[in-house]
């Protein structure tokens, strides 16, 4: 096994560094530094955005671009999240804490230092982890049968739907409507029609490029417009990047633990990303011989979250790659995008695809190291982008969007899908709904379809055989737990996340005060609701500091 | 309380405006949830010894509708964002998007783009006349240059393509 693994690896960097790959990995990572620069374009909306060009790129350049952009966003995002207090993407919120308080006291080019230096070593010990940690998965999920492939589908859908930043029971909701999505047109097994009609454009069912485009690309865009925020132009230089002895010597222990914490958490589905980060950021403060610090300047507090971060966006290809099942929305986009290539991620992708498998791996090696090269000495000009304009990035960005899709089959059909998909995108986030959890769902929706009607074959019609698998009636064991859980843990992440942003929670009190009063006892529908929005309210009035948790 | 004007005040959450608006999300998942298990029902749902083409669908709309009823006493409202002066401003950029793909139908990609971000650059994007314009051209040419000539996408012939010789 050891031997396949250095084999894996070698191959791996003989793809990684073939000069057009070499070129590709350089362009994800920059593209993605300048996303996560740029406020109003996430990860998300911007592979959504570039998925139409991985059609005409070789699979594992594909990837590999697009893997470039996700972990380059995550460096990206921390750069403005530390100058400005404005997270570029999500997960670097937790970064504002600190990483903001620093830059007031003059240390933003340590502050950025650390964060580049914490997500190579996070991105670089979670490549290693993927490496020995994935053949071995896959061996393991080369023997799944179809109830398996339902309940690992079922378990990812919900994770991703519990473990989200909106509400679980919205959430839900939404990937029922992504699964009925994604039964338009033909049944995959008898080839009759289902929602289609009548109309021929509507065959083939609702092509995920167009869908993925409209609810994240245009959505998003949208979205972001209407929040008219200037931004304010840094002007001040960034000096003393390269942090001091003394700032390795109190952040190393803070790196380490957010690489295994970043690691652990981006394998789970529904991980990556900002519950990564929080957990790293909670476990500083609770670990802390002076928790008094945190919120005021920690460099700790600035490194741990930001290595976790990176180390879960690299962790997290670990179920894709073997499982074929994607732990969060951007690699539900990567895995849409392998679909599309004529490839379906799973256990034997590393047999069969081997130069994806290990080329995508052996990439993220050498993107780390770009990253880090471009980073330290290049923060200066990446802050520059601010002074790009909201609305001049967004007319342009719908453009391409729209001529992107276009060029996916030559039809314009799909411009419309695009169009209406980021009207319903744009709703969505103005009421609530993650699109998130759609998306996944409909990217899963046929493969669970197929899987759940084999089974049903398999076992005569009986739905006892997903409980008497060992392996499905154990992931069907999780999903209970997870659902049982969820009712103690809903709880606590509303906690986190109203304290993420404590600013926002007091402005909304103050926007409301004097329109209605106390704000939990507003007309609201639930009475369980209200009272748990004051007992949060009071919870973060007593922690003034944000990340208690 | 229930109106859905805009409240007073610029306040970032006003509280009014959704005390019963919010409910029409989840009444619309409901309405779209029983229509597909009605569809899925005539397309025959057949056993599960031997599904039919509408077994899958019903499971999936049954879940749906089965969520949006709960989300109808459920919701918290304090989700849902209220509607801005900057609503009325997206929902004209969206008439623009959809006025570009009709015209891009019968003309082509280069002038439909140009007037896009002409129009969207100026009135949404507050730009000058001068920085839209320069934009609006560039932005044009550029574009078609990258998907037409490099990337070689057959957009539908428009009176500008010939004068390029496209």
């Amino acid at each position: 096994m050891t031997v396949g693994i250095f084999d894996g690896i070698a191959q791996g960097f003989a793809v990684a560094l073939d000069p057009i790959n070499l070129l590709y990995v350089f362009a994800g990572v920059l593209i993605g530094t300048v996303i996560g620069v740029l406020p109003g374009l996430g990860p998300t909306a911007t592979i959504a955005l570039l998925l139409p060009l991985t059609y005409t790129i070789e699979p594992a350049t594909a990837v590999i671009l697009l893997a470039g952009i996700y972990y380059g966003s995550m460096y990206g995002g921390t750069i403005t999240s530390v100058l400005l207090r404005l997270p570029g993407e999500a997960a670097s919120v937790v970064t504002t804490f600190d990483g903001y308080q620093m830059a007031k006291q003059g240390r933003a080019g340590p502050a950025l230092g650390i964060a580049a230096v914490g997500s190579f070593v996070g991105g670089i010990l979670s490549v290693l982890g993927l490496m020995l940690l994935a053949p071995p998965l896959a061996d393991l999920a080369v023997s799944f049968g179809p109830p398996e492939y339902v309940a690992l589908t079922a378990l990812g859908i919900l994770l991703v739907t519990y473990l989200g930043s909106g509400s679980p029971l919205k959430s839900l909701s939404m990937a029922a409507l992504g699964l009925l999505l994604a039964t338009m047109g033909q049944d995959p097994i008898t080839g009759t029609t289902r929602f289609t009609f009548g109309s021929v454009a509507l065959f083939d069912g609702l092509d995920f490029v167009a869908v993925a485009m409209g609810l994240f690309g245009v959505g998003e865009i949208l979205h972001s417009l209407e929040r008219t925020e200037k931004v304010q132009a840094v002007t001040k230089k960034i000096k003393h990047i390269w942090p001091t002895r003394k700032d390795f010597k109190d952040s190393s222990g803070a790196i380490a633990r957010g690489s295994v914490l970043g690691f652990v958490i981006g394998v789970l589905p529904g991980g990556g990303g900002v519950i990564s980060s929080l957990a790293s950021y909670a476990l500083e403060k609770r670990r802390a011989k002076d928790p008094s610090r945190f919120g005021k300047g920690a460099i700790e507090g600035v490194a741990g979250p930001e290595t976790a971060n990176n180390a879960s966006s690299t962790s997290a290809f670990i179920p894709l790659l073997t499982l074929g099942i994607p732990a969060n929305v951007v690699l539900a986009l990567i895995f849409g995008a392998l679909l599309v290539q004529g490839i379906t991620p799973g256990p034997q992708l590393i047999t069969e695809e081997p130069e994806i498998f290990w080329g995508v791996i052996a990439s993220m090696v050498v993107g780390n190291v770009m990253l880090l090269a471009l980073n330290i000495p290049l923060v200066g000009v990446f802050v520059q982008l601010l002074r790009v304009r909201a609305g001049i990035l967004a007319a342009f960005a719908l453009l391409v969007t729209m001529a992107g899709v276009f060029s996916v089959s030559n039809d314009s059909f799909d411009m419309w899908v695009v169009l209406v998909f980021g009207v319903i995108g744009w709703l969505m986030k103005k009421t609530g709904f993650e699109p998130g959890p759609l998306v996944l769902a409909f990217v899963l929706g046929e493969i669970m379809e197929r899987a759940f009607r084999q089974s049903m074959l398999l076992s005569g019609g009986s739905l006892g055989i997903f409980v008497t698998r060992p392996l499905s009636g154990g992931l069907l064991a999780v999903m209970a737990a997870v659902v049982i859980l969820s009712l103690v843990m809903a709880r606590r992440r509303r906690a986190a996340f109203r304290q993420v942003d404590p600013e926002d929670e007091f402005g909304r009190e103050d926007g409301t005060g004097p329109v209605e009063g106390e704000p939990g006892l507003s007309a609201e529908p639930a009475t369980g609701r209200n009272a748990r929005h004051t007992s949060d309210s009071t919870d973060s009035d007593a922690a003034s500091t944000p990340g208690e948790r | 309380m229930s109106t859905s004007a805009p409240a007073p005040a610029p306040a970032r959450h006003p509280r009014s405006a959704r005390s019963q608006l919010h409910r029409i999300a989840p009444l619309l998942l409901l309405a779209l949830g029983v229509g597909a298990l009605l569809m899925a029902r005539d397309m025959g749902l057949g056993e599960f010894t031997a599904p039919g083409p509408g077994l899958w669908p019903a499971i999936v709309a049954a879940l749906l509708t089965g969520t949006a009823v709960v989300l109808l006493f459920l919701d918290p409202a304090e989700d849902y964002e209220p509607w801005t002066a900057g609503t009325a401003r997206i929902v004209a950029g969206l008439a623009g998007l959809a006025l570009f793909v009709v015209l891009f139908q019968t003309i082509g990609f280069v002038v439909p783009a140009f007037l896009l971000l002409l129009a969207w650059l100026r009135f949404l994007g507050g730009e000058s006349w001068r920085m839209a314009l320069v934009l609006a051209v560039a932005g044009a040419v550029v574009l078609h240059l990258v998907f037409v000539v490099a990337l070689g996408v057959p957009f539908p012939a428009g009176p500008v393509d010939q004068l390029l010789g496209a």
